[in-house]
C-alpha cells in the first residue's frame, strides 16, 4: 500500500481549501517499519514550539511525548494566515457547563443534578457536539427551569451554615476579590460593608468578571430586600439568598459573553476575563477557577506565555480528561453503544451489558492513550492496546481473559487482527445489523467523520438487501449497491463500500472472522482518501492509510476546532485547521499539544472584526 | 389556601386574570368557569400505519387501520381496525383519508414526514437526511405565537427515549431551521405552567414568591436590555437574546393551574421513568403529558400543544405486545419489517401485525386524551373537547415504503362546530399534495387568519397551492 503524502486535499465539499504540506513525499509501507521510523525521525526533529513573530520554529528538544508535554506548540502573534473567525458574543452555557459552574460556584460535590430541572436542548442541523453556540437559546420553558433551579440552589446553599460558609467570599480588607474564605467566612462588623463585599466577591465569580458599579448597586438594592422577601431568615442570609437567585438568572452567568469591541491590528483582543472563560469552558467545561480569575485580575491573560502556562495547568487537571472524553464520546457516538442489540438467537452468549462494557472499553482506551500515553490522533486509530474485562477479552480471543473478572485491564491485541479504535468492538458492533456486519454504515461513518466527506442521502424507496443466496455479505452488498451506472454506485462504489469492506473480517459484534457464509472473507479495497485512491488489504491497512492521510488529520482537527468554538467551521478557520492538522500529521504531536496549540493561538484569544450573520 | 380552588392572580402589569376551574373544583365555583378559546392539541405518531400494501417480503399485508367504508363511523365500519379503539368517541371524531404530503427532497422519509408534518415545508438543505431541518415554523408554534396570551410559547411535549434519528424532538419549529425544545419531563412542564402556584404553597408564600420573581425579573430585564444595546451584536445573537428577554416577560403572568391528585402523585415519581424507551413508561409519560395538555388548554395557559412520541423514526422505544406480555422490537424495526434501521437485516415474522399492535397503542393513548377532554366540562356543561381539536396524525402513510401519501389524520372535537364529526371521509385532489391545506384548515378552525384577515389559507410552503379542505367543514 502506498499513500502519496503532500497531495492537495479537498476539505469538505462546501468549503474547499488547499493545504500545502512542506515535508517531502513519504511512501509508507504499513507492513514494514519504514513508516514508523520515518515518523520517529520527524518526531525527534520536528517538534513545533512557541515562536514569536508568527513563525513556527522547530526545536530539537529530544523529549519523549510524555516528557515533552510541557513544550507547547503555541502560536503567538501569528500572521493572518490563521485569523480569528467570527463567533457568537453570547454563547449560552450547555447544561453540563451550567451544572459544573453551579457546582464550582458553591463548592458542591460532584453529585449535584440541578440541571435535571432544565428542559433538554434540541439537536440541530447535524452539529456533532452539544455546544452549538449559534443555536443554544433560552425560551419560555428554559427560562422557567432556570428560575426554579436558581431558587432551589439558593435555598440549598444559604439555609445551612455548613453549606453556606465554604463559598462565601472573604470581605476582610485586602482580600482579593473572588477569593473564598477558608471557613468560617470573614465577617465585617458593618452590615453594609459585608453586603457589598459579598455582592462584589460572589458577583465576580458568578459573572466571571468584576461587576460594574451599576450592577453592584442593583444587586445591593436587591440584597437589602432580602429580609422582607425571606422574613424567616437572618438578614445576611436572606440577602445572599436573593442575590444568588438573581445572579443565577443573570445573562452574565447563563451565557459566556464577549463584549470586547475595540479593534487592534485587524483583530479584537479579548479581555483577560474573557480569555479566562474561553479557556475554562473549552478545557474544563466549567467556570474559571480562582487561579484563572487571579490571573485575569492581574491582566496577565493577554500574555501568550501566561495563557500557555494556564493551559498546561488545566490540561493536567482531571477535568480536562472529562472534556477530552466528552469530545470523543460524541465523535465516536459512544452514547449510542448502549443501544447495540445483536440478535440473541445468533449471538446467544453475548454479555447482557455488552453496550455498557464496550463503552467503558473505548472511554478507557481514549483516556489512557491521550493522557497517560500522550498519544496523538495516529495512536487512536492504530494502537493495538485496549482495556478489557473477562467478557470483552473473550470476544477478542484473549487466552487468559477469564481471570480478569469485571476489571478492565490493559491488553495488547493481536497485531495481525486489530489496529486502533475502528477495530475495537464498540465501533464494529454499533455499525452492524443485528446479525451481520454493516459495511455501508461502517463506510459512511468513516467517510463523514474521518475524511469529512459529504455524502448525499440515499434515494427514497431503496429496496432491501436481497437474501445472500450463498453469497458473502460483501458480495450481497456489492451486487445491491454497485451496479454500474446506477445512482447507488456513484457513492457506494467509490466512497462508501471501499471504506466499509475492509471491516468484513469482523462480525456483527466485532469478533474477528476469516469466513463468511462458508467463503473466505475478502477485505481488500481501494478507498479514496484525500482525493487519492489507495489500496488496502484489510482494516489494518486502512487504519494506517488514515493515519498517513493529511485529510484525516484535517478532519479530526476540524472537529476539535468546532468543539472548542461551539460552532461549525467557517472559511476563516481554514488556516488554523491546516496548521493544527500539520502539527498532527507531519509532526505527530500528541492530542494534548494540539489542544494547547488551539487554545493558545491568536485565533482563539482574539475576536474577528467580523461578526456572525 | 388550597390550590384546587378558583383563584384570581394579579399579574405584574396589574391585570386581573380570572382562572378557569378544573374537575376538582367545587360546584359553585365550577359554575363560574370561563370557556377557553379554541385550541389544538397535536399528537404525533411516526412510521406510518399497518394498512393494506404489498409487503417487501413477498406477501400482501391486509388493511388494519382505516375504517371499512367512508361515511358515518359505525361499529361495523370501525371494528377490527386500529381506529375501533375510538369507538366510544366515534361521534366526536373525524377520520380523514387521502391527506398527501409533498415528496420534498429531505433525503429520508422520516425526515420528510416528521419535519413537514406540522410545517408543510421542505428542508433548508436538500438531501440532508438525519441532519435535516424544516424551512419554516410549525402550526403549533404559530398558534401559540398569535393566539396565546402575550405570545407565550405553545407547549411542546416529548415522550420516550431521547436522541437518535433527527436528534429526538423534531416536529415543532419556531422558524426556518429553528427547532424548538420540548419538555421531556412532565414535571418540568407542569412547574412552568404552575408558576408561583406551586402545590402545597400558602397564599402568603405564593405572593412572596411572585414578588421575589418580579424583583429579579426587573433586574435581569435591565441587564438584558443593556446587552441588546451592544452595537456589534450580530443578528443571530440579537434574535436569541431577544427570545430570552421575551421569555422573562411572558412568564410573569403565569396562570394558576392544577392537576388531579392522581396525576400529581404520579408526577412525584416521574423522574424514574420519563426518559425510558420501555413502552410502559412511554405511555405513562404520554398520559401525564396529556393530563398537562388538558389542564393547560382548560385554563387558557396555551391554545396549542404538540405531543411527540418517539424520535424521528421512533427507533428508541419498544412497545409491549399485549398478547405475549413481551417487549417488541423497537417500533422502527417493526415498521421496516426487519431487524434493521434500513433495508437490510433479518425479517421479523408477523411484523405487519406487530405494527398494527403499535397502532392500537397509539389509538388507546389518543383515546385517553379524548377521555380527558370530554370529561372536562365547561360552565354550560359542554365538554372541553367541543371547544377545540385534538389531532392524532402520522407523518408517514405506511411502514416500509415511507409513503407521503394518505398520511392518517384523526380530528377529535369540532372547534365549536367548525368540523364535521362522526365520519370517515377521503378528501379530494387525487394524489396531489394537500397536507398544507389540512394544516390551513386546522389553523383556521382555532382562529388563525391570513394577512388579509380571512381564513388561514397560505400556511407552509408558499409554492404550494393555497386553500383549505372545505369538505371537512360542518
Amino acid at each position: 500500500m502506498s499513500v502519496p503524502n503532500g497531495a492537495n486535499r479537498n476539505f469538505r465539499d462546501v468549503d474547499p481549501f488547499r493545504v500545502r504540506v512542506s515535508c517531502e513525499t513519504v511512501s509508507v509501507h504499513t507492513s514494514t517499519l519504514a513508516a514508523r521510523i520515518a515518523r520517529m525521525l520527524l518526531t525527534l526533529t520536528g517538534v513545533c514550539v512557541l515562536a514569536c513573530g508568527g513563525e513556527i520554529s522547530v526545536r530539537n528538544d529530544g523529549d519523549s511525548p510524555a516528557r515533552g508535554a510541557g513544550n507547547i506548540a503555541s502560536i503567538s502573534g501569528g500572521p493572518e494566515t490563521e485569523p480569528p473567525a467570527p463567533s457568537t458574543r453570547a454563547a449560552r452555557l450547555t447544561h453540563p457547563q451550567w451544572e459544573n459552574s453551579v457546582r464550582d460556584l458553591f463548592h458542591l460535590g460532584d453529585d449535584t443534578s440541578f440541571s435535571k430541572m432544565l428542559r433538554s436542548d434540541p439537536v440541530q442541523s447535524g452539529f456533532l457536539f452539544d455546544n452549538n453556540s449559534t443555536t443554544l437559546s433560552v425560551d419560555d420553558a428554559l427560562w422557567s427551569g432556570y428560575q426554579r433551579a436558581a431558587e432551589q440552589i439558593a435555598e440549598y446553599v444559604t439555609t445551612d451554615a455548613s453549606r453556606l460558609n465554604p463559598w462565601l467570599p472573604a470581605v476582610t480588607p485586602g482580600a482579593a476579590p473572588g477569593a473564598t474564605a477558608a471557613p468560617p467566612p470573614a465577617t465585617a462588623t458593618d452590615p453594609e460593608a459585608r453586603a457589598r463585599g459579598f455582592v462584589e466577591g460572589f458577583g465576580l465569580r458568578a459573572h466571571r468578571r468584576p461587576l460594574t458599579a451599576q450592577e453592584r448597586d442593583e444587586y445591593l438594592a436587591l440584597f437589602r430586600m432580602g429580609s422582607a422577601m425571606y422574613p424567616g431568615m437572618g438578614g445576611f442570609e436572606a440577602g445572599a439568598r436573593l442575590v444568588v437567585e438573581a445572579m443565577l438568572q443573570s445573562p452574565h452567568f447563563l451565557y459566556r459573553l464577549e463584549q470586547s469591541a475595540d479593534e487592534r491590528a485587524g483583530k479584537i483582543p479579548l479581555t483577560s476575563y474573557e480569555v479566562a472563560s474561553r479557556l475554562s469552558f473549552a478545557l474544563w467545561n466549567t467556570m474559571p477557577d480562582a487561579a484563572l480569575l487571579e490571573s485575569a485580575q492581574a491582566n496577565r491573560l493577554i500574555e501568550s506565555g501566561e495563557v500557555a502556562a494556564q493551559a498546561q495547568r488545566m490540561l493536567a487537571d482531571p477535568r480536562a480528561q472529562e472534556v477530552v472524553g466528552h469530545f470523543h464520546d460524541q465523535l465516536f457516538q459512544v452514547g449510542r453503544f448502549e443501544s447495540i442489540k445483536p440478535a440473541p438467537g445468533v449471538f446467544p452468549d453475548l454479555p447482557t451489558n455488552f453496550g455498557a462494557e464496550v463503552a467503558t472499553e473505548q472511554r478507557r482506551f481514549v483516556r489512557e492513550t491521550l493522557f497517560a500515553g500522550q498519544g496523538g490522533f495516529e495512536a487512536l486509530i492504530t494502537s493495538t492496546d485496549t482495556y478489557v474485562n473477562a467478557d470483552l477479552g473473550k470476544l477478542y480471543g484473549i487466552a487468559n481473559a477469564s481471570s480478569f473478572g469485571s476489571d478492565f485491564r490493559k491488553v495488547t491485541l493481536d497485531a495481525s487482527q486489530r489496529r486502533g479504535i475502528f477495530t475495537q468492538l464498540g465501533f464494529l458492533a454499533l455499525n452492524a445489523t443485528s446479525v451481520n456486519p454493516d459495511p455501508i454504515h461502517r463506510g459512511v461513518f468513516l467517510a463523514r467523520r474521518f475524511t469529512c466527506a459529504t455524502i448525499s442521502a440515499p434515494p427514497a424507496m431503496v429496496p432491501p438487501l436481497p437474501e445472500p443466496m450463498g453469497r458473502t455479505n460483501r458480495e450481497t452488498v456489492e451486487a445491491h449497491t454497485q451496479m454500474p451506472g446506477t445512482i447507488c454506485a456513484s457513492c457506494h462504489a467509490s466512497i462508501i463500500n471501499p471504506l466499509g469492506f475492509p471491516f468484513e473480517s469482523y462480525d456483527a459484534i466485532g469478533r474477528y472472522r476469516t469466513m463468511d457464509n462458508n467463503h473466505p472473507v475478502v477485505t481488500s479495497s481501494d478507498p479514496t482518501i484525500g482525493g487519492q485512491q489507495v489500496h488496502v488489504d484489510n482494516a489494518l491497512d486502512l487504519a494506517e492509510a488514515l493515519a498517513d492521510s493529511a485529510q484525516a488529520h484535517q478532519c479530526y482537527m476540524q472537529h476539535w476546532l468546532e468543539f472548542a468554538y461551539g460552532r461549525a467551521q467557517l472559511p476563516d478557520d481554514a488556516g488554523m485547521i491546516a496548521k493544527l492538522a500539520k502539527l498532527s500529521h507531519e509532526d505527530h504531536q500528541p492530542v494534548l499539544r494540539l489542544i494547547t496549540a488551539l487554545v493558545t493561538s491568536p485565533a482563539f484569544l482574539n475576536r474577528s472584526t467580523k461578526e456572525l450573520p | 389556601m388550597k390550590l384546587g380552588r378558583r383563584r384570581v392572580l394579579k399579574g405584574i402589569g396589574g391585570a386581573m386574570l380570572a382562572l378557569p376551574l378544573l374537575e376538582s373544583f367545587d360546584p359553585p365555583a365550577r359554575a363560574q368557569k370561563a370557556t377557553p378559546g379554541p385550541f389544538a392539541i397535536f399528537f404525533r405518531q411516526a412510521n406510518g400505519v399497518a394498512c393494506e400494501q404489498n409487503s417487501q417480503l413477498g406477501y400482501r399485508e391486509p388493511e388494519r387501520f382505516w375504517p371499512t367504508a367512508t361515511g358515518a363511523l359505525t361499529a361495523e365500519t370501525m371494528m377490527g381496525r386500529a381506529v375501533d379503539e375510538l369507538l366510544e368517541h366515534r361521534e366526536r371524531v373525524l377520520i380523514v383519508g387521502n391527506v398527501n404530503m409533498k415528496d420534498y427532497e429531505y433525503g429520508d422519509g422520516h425526515a420528510r414526514g416528521a419535519l413537514q408534518g406540522l410545517t408543510a415545508r421542505g428542508p433548508t438543505t436538500p438531501g440532508a437526511a438525519g441532519d435535516s431541518e424544516a424551512s419554516g415554523p410549525s402550526l403549533d408554534h404559530r398558534i401559540g405565537a398569535e393566539l396565546n396570551p402575550q405570545g407565550r410559547d405553545s407547549l411542546f411535549l416529548y415522550a420516550g427515549a431521547d436522541g437518535g434519528w433527527l436528534g429526538g424532538s423534531c416536529i415543532s419549529y419556531r422558524g426556518p431551521a429553528q427547532r424548538r425544545a420540548a419538555f421531556r419531563n412532565p414535571k418540568g412542564a407542569f412547574d412552568s405552567l404552575a408558576g408561583a402556584q406551586q402545590p402545597g404553597m400558602s397564599a402568603d408564600a405564593s405572593d412572596l414568591l411572585t414578588r421575589r420573581r418580579a424583583s429579579i425579573n426587573d433586574l435581569v430585564r435591565g441587564q438584558m436590555k443593556r446587552l441588546l444595546a451592544h452595537p456589534r451584536l450580530s443578528a443571530g445573537d440579537r434574535s436569541r437574546l431577544q427570545l430570552h428577554f421575551d421569555s422573562i416577560r411572558s412568564l410573569e403572568v403565569q396562570l394558576g393551574c392544577q392537576l388531579e391528585d392522581a396525576s400529581l402523585q404520579m408526577l412525584d415519581g416521574v423522574d424514574a421513568f420519563y426518559a425510558s424507551g420501555d413502552g410502559d413508561n412511554v405511555w405513562k409519560t404520554t398520559r401525564l403529558h396529556m393530563d398537562i395538555a388538558t389542564m393547560a388548554v382548560a385554563c387558557g395557559a396555551t391554545r396549542s400543544v404538540a405531543i411527540q412520541v418517539g424520535n424521528g423514526n421512533d427507533s428508541n422505544n419498544r412497545y409491549r405486545d399485549p398478547d405475549t406480555g413481551q417487549l417488541m422490537e423497537n417500533f422502527h424495526y417493526i415498521s421496516h419489517r426487519r431487524l434493521s434501521h434500513d433495508a437490510n437485516g433479518t425479517p421479523i415474522p408477523g411484523a405487519d401485525l406487530l405494527h398494527h399492535k403499535c397502532d392500537r397503542q397509539f389509538a388507546k393513548a389518543y383515546k385517553y386524551l379524548l377521555d380527558k377532554l370530554t370529561a372536562n366540562k365547561m360552565p354550560d356543561g359542554s365538554p372541553l373537547l367541543d371547544h377545540g381539536i385534538a389531532v392524532w396524525y402520522n407523518d408517514l402513510g405506511n411502514g416500509p415504503d415511507h409513503s407521503p401519501q394518505s398520511t392518517p389524520f384523526v380530528i377529535g372535537g369540532s372547534a365549536n362546530g367548525y368540523f364535521k364529526q362522526g365520519q370517515y371521509l377521503r378528501v379530494g385532489g387525487g394524489g396531489d399534495p394537500n397536507h398544507n391545506k389540512m394544516l390551513n384548515t386546522l389553523g383556521t378552525a382555532v382562529g388563525l387568519r391570513n394577512q388579509s384577515g380571512g381564513p388561514l389559507d397560505d400556511f407552509g410552503d408558499p409554492g404550494l397551492p393555497k386553500g383549505l379542505l372545505d369538505e371537512l367543514k360542518a
